[in-house]
């Protein structure tokens, strides 16, 4: 029985007083695609930050091919290869391309930016321009293209193709195919069209509870919408 | 008024904005990266002066006292920071203000345990005038200036070509975001602190001989440093530098004019830059914690 | 009348022990205590309430005393009229500066608060020296006439009229927490947003509690000009901002009581402190220091909730102590 990439046990999650989660557990193996989806304040944004490690939670587990993930700071579960991509496609405007890969780079030692031109070409194309003049799009390759920096093992996403033009989405569909042969992903998503051509599994959320697990292959959007 | 008169006081002036510039630079980069005000800075000066003052008396020689004064401030800052700031960064600005107030209060009362509040000389490096334009000026005034060019320009450097001082100014921006890449925010705010508790003992130090040393001195000088990051705006560097040559000048060239005027000017200035921009000439609208 | 009591007896029970200590503490520390609480309360009130720390307050202390000053030196000899002109310039100098002020940001508030402060000083020190006789100050104890029933030019009697003062102004603060005004302060300081949402003006409630808080710290100097008969510059040095502060921390933020028992420890530790230790300042703010970072509640802060659990457990139906974080 291979070990999973990712497992959530019972985790609950407040801020402040109000809490947001309960009760939450999920599993990822590796190489897998999750999708997680649900409405806005379902709680998928979250979750995924506490298994990142930017919320305390009050109580459950999380674990990643064995490692505890909880009580660590952020930035010791980056270095564990477990990378979070949050969304707002937020980079560091006066920084230039180049200089948001070096800091990915500076952070995971791995100096080979080989694979990320090869998902995203453009971005060679777009090295010495500060950050902050980039589309939407551009920012999202350069956060994602950024985080495969170090061969993590699990990718978080957060709402990746919010706002973006159909023909990047399509891009990066196939960016996630490619991924997910050496990670193992899990996309918080909006866009059920997308969700159900790419993920192996879906987790549907509503009010801060996982409503459904769905097996994907040959899943529709009509089948979630019941859980959403 | 005589051109003399007023090109000494432009120097004047600018000697005044480089002891300003290198302290507020210090608050400034505190807190746009980790958040906080760090009014204990004030003490960092007072400790780099009066380690001038000691080891300049015991010495002979002036820059070996200011060496010491960085040093020891810079170490100091890595104990507060280590020690007090460490558990307070997720706390609300007030939190800290309050917390530093306390640093700050408690080690003016150390130093006057350990020096007494006599104010003390101390001796100018060089009383050597220098001719320029036709006028006759300090050349230690001179100095002061040509090192905060220096040290602005070796931020400049270390902020814009080190991956450190990119992590540093990524953190400004987004500091939940640096660490979610796997970079050791924790050590980035150390070493910044460090930085800014040296700075305001090199502050300190360069100080010293143009004024008497006395306990107080950190209190007496914080409206005018902050002044210039209020006006600046707390968080940009570019902010720090033109305040503080703005209230250097507004000091230095107001004394000239009407003595009074040189600690009014400054604040009738900052109030009406708060009145049109509430963060300050370059300050960010920080959401507030 | 019974609920009359009930809202009564907390503060009729503190300062009535006040006034007991009269009759084995020195006189001039409970004068000091009454004057001094007085000045913490409003500081309290910003911070704890409102959300603002202010570095300054002793620009406002220094309306008050001044204006007091000036009044018993050029105008006239009733201190009562006197203290009623330093509450006045108070509140005025309070309606000037707060517009500016309440919009700035925590930080920027605190820190331009002190900016005025030293300029307050050196205003009185130097510019207008002319009028406030500088470093000398001015003294009017001579000036101060006597008046009937309570002769507040006398300590003794000094002492029962500040209690009065002092009675006042702490049912007028409990009042204003009970009210809706109260708890339109809290909302500010939690969620400014919502606040705004709600349909109100952050700016009005913050403006309103910075001239209630400000006029009460002027009144604070008035009492003291009276008192000590006479003013100096010495009173809103950059020295002294810090404590209205530490008291405020000592005796526990935002409470009704945290600044009347901060003030007692404070005044306290000083004098005794002080007899042996030349700078016992280092322990002040060291003392700041440890108080916040061990949970800043502060000595009234820490012992309210618990002396409330005590008697709670008297009335049987009380769940309150469940409740409790």
């Amino acid at each position: 029985m291979s070990e999973s990439s990712l497992m959530v046990s019972n985790l609950n999650v407040a801020y402040g007083e109000s809490k947001v989660l309960f009760d939450v557990s999920f599993e990822v193996a590796p190489k897998q695609i999750v999708c997680c989806v649900g409405r806005n304040g379902a709680g998928k944004t979250t979750l995924l930050k506490s298994v990142a490690g930017f919320l305390k939670p009050l109580s459950g587990e999380v674990t990643a091919g064995g490692d505890n993930l909880l009580g660590r700071r952020p930035y010791d579960v980056a270095r564990m290869g477990i990378k979070y991509v949050p969304q707002d496609k937020k980079v560091f405007s006066d920084l230039t391309v180049r200089e948001n890969l070096e800091l990915g780079s500076y952070a995971t030692k791995d100096y080979n930016w080989d694979t990320v031109f090869e998902f995203f070409p453009k971005l060679k194309i777009l090295l010495d321009r500060k950050a902050g003049f980039l589309s939407g799009g551009e920012r999202q390759m350069l956060m994602i293209g950024r985080a495969t920096l170090g061969k993590p093992r699990v990718m978080l996403i957060d709402e990746p193709t919010e706002g973006l033009a159909p023909s990047i989405v399509t891009h990066l569909k196939q960016v996630f195919g490619e991924l997910s042969k050496s990670a193992a992903l899990v996309i918080v998503e909006q866009n059920l069209p997308l969700v159900c051509s790419i993920a192996h599994k879906v987790y549907a959320m509503r009010d801060g509870r996982i409503a459904a697990e769905l097996q994907g292959g040959a899943l529709k959007p009509v089948d979630c919408e019941p859980y959403l | 008024m005589d051109s003399q008169l007023l090109l000494s006081g432009f120097i004047f002036g600018l000697s005044m904005a480089s002891v300003y510039f290198l302290m507020s630079i210090g608050l400034s980069l505190c807190f746009g990266l980790m958040r906080i005000i760090s009014l204990d800075q004030l003490l960092y000066y007072a400790v780099g002066a009066y380690l001038t003052y000691t080891v300049s008396t015991a010495s002979g020689n002036v820059w070996l006292g200011v060496l010491a004064g960085v040093a020891i401030s810079g170490t100091l800052a890595l104990l507060v920071e280590r020690f007090v700031f460490r558990r307070i960064y997720e706390r609300e600005l007030t939190f800290s203000m309050i917390t530093s107030f306390g640093i700050l209060i408690g080690g003016v009362g150390v130093i006057k345990a350990i020096w007494g509040v006599v104010p003390r000389p101390v001796r100018m490096p060089t009383s050597d005038l220098i001719n320029v334009l036709g006028t006759e000026v300090p050349l230690y005034r001179l100095l002061v200036v040509a090192i905060a060019g220096l040290v602005y320009l070796g931020i400049w450097v270390f902020l814009n070509k080190t991956i450190i001082g990119k992590a540093i100014r990524a953190g400004i921006e987004d500091v939940e975001h640096v660490e979610g890449l796997g970079i050791n925010v924790s050590r980035l705010f150390t070493i910044t602190f460090v930085i800014a508790g040296a700075m305001s003992g090199l502050a300190g130090g360069l100080h010293a001989p143009l004024i008497m040393v006395d306990p107080n001195m950190g209190l007496e000088v914080l409206a005018f440093v902050f002044m210039v990051v209020i006006i600046g705006g707390l968080g940009s560097i570019k902010g720090t530098l033109i305040s503080s040559l703005i209230v250097g000048q507004v000091v230095s060239i107001g004394s000239l004019i009407y003595a009074p005027l040189a600690m009014m000017a400054p604040f009738a200035i900052m109030l009406l830059i708060l009145l049109v921009k509430p963060t300050g000439l370059y300050g960010s609208t920080m959401v507030k914690k | 009348m019974v609920n009359a009591i009930k809202w009564w007896w907390g503060i009729l029970l503190a300062f009535g022990l006040l006034a007991a200590g009269r009759l084995f503490l020195p006189l001039p520390f409970i004068n000091e205590v009454l004057i001094f609480s007085i000045y913490t309360i409003g500081c309290s009130f910003l911070l704890g309430r409102v959300g603002f720390i202010s570095f300054g307050q002793p620009a406002y202390l220094a309306f008050g005393a001044y204006g007091t000053a000036f009044y018993l030196f050029y105008f006239g000899t009733n201190p009562y009229l006197a203290i009623l002109a330093g509450v006045a310039c108070g509140f005025i100098g309070a309606c000037i500066v707060g517009p500016l002020f309440v919009r700035l940001r925590s930080d920027y508030f605190a820190l331009v608060n002190l900016a005025l402060a030293v300029i307050v000083f050196y205003m009185m020190q130097k510019v207008l020296a002319e009028y406030t006789k500088g470093d000398n100050g001015l003294w009017f104890l001579t000036n101060i006439a006597s008046t009937p029933i309570l002769n507040i030019g006398k300590s003794s009697d000094f002492f029962i009229f500040a209690t009065l003062v002092a009675i006042g102004v702490w049912a007028l603060y409990k009042y204003l927490d009970d009210t809706l005004f109260g708890a339109c302060c809290l909302a500010t300081k939690i969620n400014e947003a919502k606040f705004q949402f709600l349909g109100y003006s952050n700016f009005k409630v913050r403006l309103i509690a910075f001239v209630i808080a400000n006029t009460t710290t002027a009144l604070a100097g008035s009492l003291y000009a009276v008192y000590l008969g006479s003013v100096s510059p010495e009173v809103t040095a950059a020295a002294r901002t810090a404590d209205p502060v530490v008291v405020t921390i000592l005796g526990g933020v935002g409470t009704l009581f945290g600044p009347l028992v901060g003030t007692i420890a404070y005044t306290a530790l000083r004098d005794v402190l002080s007899k042996f230790i030349g700078n016992w300042e280092l322990f002040v703010g060291f003392i700041l220091v440890f108080i916040m970072l061990a949970g800043e509640k502060g000595l009234w802060g820490s012992a309210a909730p618990w002396l409330e659990r005590l008697f709670s457990r008297g009335k049987s139906a009380d769940s309150k102590a469940e409740g409790q974080r």
